[in-house]
């Protein structure tokens, strides 16, 4: 019960943060789910996806009633995603846990980095052009 | 239109290796991809890479389902605190300044990434 409540704040705190910096909530489930709740790290990947997917729906349709949604750069993109997905999913199942945790690891780190640079950045990026929001 | 085409399919396929190995959304490569490369503006490259995510989320997650690498019930207990997550956030993106919250959640990343690595 008490994890339960847990995982619904995760959730929470998760959408909150990734809907106010414009990212995906997987780069919060996966660390989330095998630092706070001892996840192992394919069952925590696997999870975040069974999240993404929904979530991903639901995303699409809002934007694609705004018409931001560029139908035909997304078709390709996702179709050659698929394949994408289908071998880094192999590649990641043939893993030792242990190996596919600390490579995700240096993966958050890199997107860390590069999320700080950014956010750096910020200020001097929307006085240069104002236009682009 | 060629080149974009090939541009499109290189970027999906390195964004769905990303999203399969890793078990993200592949977003972080999408977007920024769709901006830079296709030169697509913030709004645009949002709306298409979640339309993305959904194709290659999908391929990931029967991959991971079929391995018995997914907590079905812990997903949809997530899933039901992200909807509302993602209502309060939207509303605090308006009003908070969105640099030191970037900046602290950059560092929020960068401790569990070094933690994960041990």
């Amino acid at each position: 019960m008490l994890e339960a409540l847990a995982l619904i704040a995760l959730g929470l705190a998760a959408g909150a943060v990734a809907a106010a910096l414009g990212l995906g909530g997987g780069v919060i489930f996966v660390p989330s789910l095998v630092v706070l709740f001892g996840f192992e790290q394919h069952l925590a990947q696997g999870t975040s996806l069974a999240v993404i997917f929904p979530t991903a729906i639901v995303a699409t349709v809002a934007h694609a009633r705004m018409g931001n949604v560029r139908w035909p750069l997304a078709i390709p993109i996702g179709i050659a995603g698929v394949i994408g997905a289908v071998i880094g999913a192999r590649i990641a199942l043939g893993l030792d846990a242990d190996l596919l945790r600390r490579m995700f690891g240096m993966f958050l780190i890199v997107l860390a980095a590069r999320m700080a640079w950014r956010a750096w950045g910020l200020t001097d990026r929307s006085e240069r052009s104002p236009d682009r929001t | 239109m060629s080149q974009s085409y090939f541009r499109a399919v290189a970027l999906g396929a390195v964004a769905g290796i990303v999203a399969g190995l890793f078990g993200v959304g592949g977003g972080v490569i999408v977007v920024p991809g769709l901006v830079l490369w296709l030169a697509l503006t913030q709004r645009e490259a949002s709306g298409t890479s979640s339309a993305t995510i959904v194709a290659s989320s999908a391929a990931a997650v029967i991959s991971f389902g079929v391995s018995g690498s997914v907590d079905w019930r812990a997903a949809a207990l997530i899933l039901v605190g992200s909807v509302v997550g993602a209502w309060i956030g939207a509303w605090i993106a308006g009003r908070v300044d969105e640099r030191p919250l970037a900046i602290t959640f950059a560092l929020v990343l960068a401790v569990a990434g070094v933690r994960m690595l041990f």
